[in-house]
């Protein structure tokens, strides 16, 4: 079930309205939630709610196995064995085709024939994220930053269906504790709630799929088509787009999760203000780069391990943290893009003197830069793409509404943090009648800019 | 030692705490909720209605009905609808597609009576006759989500040499499901906007619902009488598209779907499509895919493409991928040569 459907919005309301009514008897409301998380999830296909009771299961036991012991042999074994499942999972619903194939071709190209079936196998919405989730509660444990949890507060904490499709990748130990007593229904953060929802629509909506619609889909499908100023405009109206498509649907999913009374950790920081790619880390899709660098860089050694090591390190995380977003050499080399910068930073130490707006400046386009590498179909249309933008031509993708979608959504983000915080929390301070009346206004408006086409899925549902 | 991880409070968890956005209660939210929900029922009621409609028949379907037909009706004795059209309908992107385009076949539509044979149904190769090829500028590829990458690959094929690939598809639609998108209105509306020199159409995933048959009692997938309604709206399309002989149409048939409780609905659609064809052969071409990527109605993830095996269909087992879409588009570009230059 995706967010912005009428089964959702008539989904929601009752969930909600449940689920505070049951809310003083955790008994009941513990399984209440499980059960709507998993009837959210069985729209998408019943079969995978298998596979999310599964990783649930496979975990929970893990975790009370590593609990039960002071061996820490067997807590590092235990441990491993349920990583491995968890990226077994992940390799044989994520990778397996891609890999197959890669492995199929470079075997035809010797002549040695076909080593494993050819199949296409559906990947189960939001596999990447609960699986990293199910990974961080046993590492977690292991490291004893969170005891065991009961096995339903384990199955709330994987499939809370506000996060469970397209993340933020919430912690156990962020996610678990608010689970140790009921919410709190006198406090409840209803305008920001509100607010989230109402904004996560805007920018998905109006803005992502606009540009996607107008400029960005026409200028990465066939750029052979287009000239440089078109394929530069459109490398940035995609910066734009996939700012606004994955914070939305983030902004969306903390939004109903207030309305719950849950708290989820912050995704994005206005990411395009960032004057270095370690900056950049830090403000864009952060749940997922603190799970790289806690569960991945850290434990490859980090930048304890001398220079050279630091650089593999960075290289290796960054490379991996790419594949993650889908079995393709594009995501790759954009990981590897991603591990060189902050190499050639790290290298630097702080040692290049530069103003704040070259470094903003030079930080943000190589970031664009490196979105056409996410961006494109396949390596062939990359180099097309880089080929193509040298071309003289017109100017003909810059329309009126994408250049001032453009200028909103990194503009805003050029604004003293400050600002933009104090307007949010203005707007979040009004009274909720007149927020929910507000946000039925904003929906019919929204829902009028929809093409015929319908609202393409979130970009990060692929991930 | 490893810096432990929990040190760092990067998370941003006490952030609402700390601006005091925790000042309402439950109540205030599901309140601000409920009446967000009660004013999108009263202006919006009918859409509600709609989105049950276009879903596939089960247990969704049901449930968004349930709640869309008593909401439909009250959002229809209510002034409020048209007041939220008025005031929004100006931010459509396009024009409205939703109708009833398609002229029944007891209604003197284009399957009405039995035609005579003209000239028109004979394939001008087929004759052993020398047939023109003027050049093409125009290429429109539409159809449901089945017609996307096929419009990628096409676009990247062909607009290279200077032909304008118009790029519509029109996802989660259906020949029988005009309650989305009327395709007979969005047909008219593409060829009076684009005067197209060829069609490309690619549909089929999303069939399979009931249509009102020729006496307005409707007729459920997938017999005869089915596929001869699906084929007239097919015809009725065939025949915007063709231009009056001015353009050629590329149809291609649907692959048979993993799922084999697609089966009838995939065989009455392919049917009823060299139905449809058959007045316009000279301009409408069948391109039948289906034997090509799934023949003997076998279904296969992978197949042999230029001599290595690649997986050619989606995860879901109805679309192509990427690999299965660019053989199809390399099928409609080698019909496509026979026709025009480019």
């Amino acid at each position: 079930m995706l967010f912005p459907t009428v089964q959702f919005a008539i989904f929601f309301p009752i969930v909600l309205a449940l689920s505070w009514a049951l809310m003083p008897k955790q008994r009941l409301w513990k399984p209440f939630i499980v059960l709507a998380s998993y009837v959210f999830y069985a729209a998408a296909d019943p079969r995978f709610c298998l596979l999310l009771a599964a990783i649930t299961l496979a975990n929970q036991i893990a975790a009370l196995g590593i609990a039960a012991t002071e061996d820490e042999r067997w807590r590092k074994g235990i441990t491993a064995a349920a990583v491995v499942f968890d990226l077994g999972t992940l390799a044989v619903f994520k990778y397996y085709g891609f890999f197959a194939q890669e492995v199929d071709d470079l075997l035809n190209a010797f002549h040695m024939g076909m080593p494993a079936p050819l199949v296409a196998i559906a990947l189960p919405v939001g596999v990447s994220f609960f699986t990293f989730q199910a990974i961080s509660y046993t590492v977690d444990v292991k490291r004893r930053l969170v005891q065991p949890a009961s096995t339903i507060d384990v199955a709330i904490y994987l499939s809370f269906f506000p996060h469970l499709i397209a993340g933020p990748i919430v912690r156990a130990r962020e996610f678990i504790p608010q689970l140790a007593s009921a919410r709190d229904p006198e406090h409840v953060a209803v305008g920001a709630g509100l607010g989230l929802v109402a904004l996560g629509l805007v920018k998905k909506v109006m803005i992502a799929d606009y540009l996607g619609r107008t400029v960005v889909d026409p200028a990465f499908g066939v750029p052979q088509a287009y000239h440089g100023p078109d394929l530069i405009f459109a490398a940035y109206a995609y910066a734009a787009q996939i700012y606004c498509d994955f914070s939305g649907y983030t902004d969306i999913a903390i939004g109903l999760a207030l309305l719950m009374g849950f708290i989820f950790p912050q995704n994005f920081r206005s990411p395009y203000r960032a004057t270095g790619f370690r900056d950049f880390w830090r403000r864009w899709h952060m749940t997922l780069s603190r799970f790289l660098r806690d569960f991945l860089y850290i434990p490859l050694g980090g930048n304890r391990k001398g220079r050279v090591r630091t650089y593999l390190n960075l290289m290796a995380t960054m490379v991996l943290g790419g594949l993650w977003h889908g079995a393709a050499w594009t995501f790759v080399l954009w990981g590897a893009f991603h591990g060189t910068g902050l190499s050639v930073e790290h290298a630097l130490g702080g040692r290049l003197r530069a103003p704040g707006w070259l470094r903003w400046f030079v930080t943000f386009n190589l970031v664009v830069f490196g979105w056409i590498l996410f961006r494109s179909q396949d390596l062939a249309l990359f180099w097309t793409y880089l080929t193509q933008m040298v071309e003289p031509g017109a100017l003909t993708l810059a329309t009126g509404p994408a250049v001032l979608a453009l200028a909103v959504v990194i503009g805003l983000q050029l604004l003293p943090e400050r600002t933009s915080e104090g307007i949010e929390v203005r707007v979040e301070r009004l009274s909720p009648a007149l927020l929910g009346a507000a946000l039925a206004v904003l929906i019919l408006f929204v829902g009028a800019t929809v093409p015929s086409q319908g609202v393409p899925p979130f970009i990060y549902f692929r991930f | 030692m490893p810096p432990d991880p929990a040190s760092r409070d990067d998370s941003l968890m006490e952030r609402f705490d700390r601006q005091k956005l925790r000042r309402f209660t439950a109540r205030d939210a599901i309140l601000a909720t409920a009446l967000t929900t009660l004013l999108l029922l009263v202006f919006a009621g009918g859409s509600v209605r709609r989105a049950g409609e276009e879903l596939n028949p089960g247990l969704g379907r049901d449930v968004v009905l349930a709640v869309g037909k008593p909401a439909g009706w009250v959002a229809d004795q209510l002034p409020f609808a048209q007041l939220g059209h008025d005031a929004t309908g100006w931010l459509s992107p396009d024009a409205d597609l939703v109708g009833a385009g398609f002229v029944s076949a007891a209604r003197g539509g284009p399957g009405a009576a039995s035609a005579a044979v003209t000239p028109e149904w004979f394939e001008a190769a087929a004759l052993g006759e020398p047939e023109p090829r003027p050049p093409l500028h125009t290429l429109l590829v539409t159809g449901d989500s089945l017609s996307t990458p096929l419009d990628l690959e096409l676009a990247q094929r062909l607009e290279p040499d200077g032909v304008e690939v118009i790029r519509d598809p029109h996802l989660a639609t259906g020949i029988s499901r005009s309650d989305v998108v009327d395709w007979a209105k969005l047909a008219a509306t593409q060829v009076s906007e684009r005067h197209p020199d060829a069609v490309v159409m690619f549909i089929g995933a999303n069939e399979g619902l009931p249509m009102p048959g020729p006496d307005g009692k409707e007729v459920a997938c997938c017999g005869a009488e089915w596929a001869a309604i699906w084929a007239n709206r097919a015809r009725q399309m065939m025949e915007t598209y063709r231009q009056g002989g001015a353009a050629k149409v590329y149809w291609l048939t649907v692959p048979t779907a993993r799922d084999p409780a697609r089966a009838p609905i995939v065989d009455a659609v392919n049917a009823a499509v060299v139905a449809a064809a058959a007045p316009w052969r000279r301009q409408v071409r069948i391109l039948d895919d289906a034997a090509v990527f799934t023949p003997g109605d076998e279904y296969r993830d992978a197949m042999e493409v230029d001599g290595s095996l690649t997986i050619v269909r989606e995860p879901d087992g109805i679309h192509l991928n990427q690999a299965g879409s660019a053989l199809a588009a390399e099928i409609v570009e080698a019909a496509i040569d026979r026709d025009f230059t480019h």
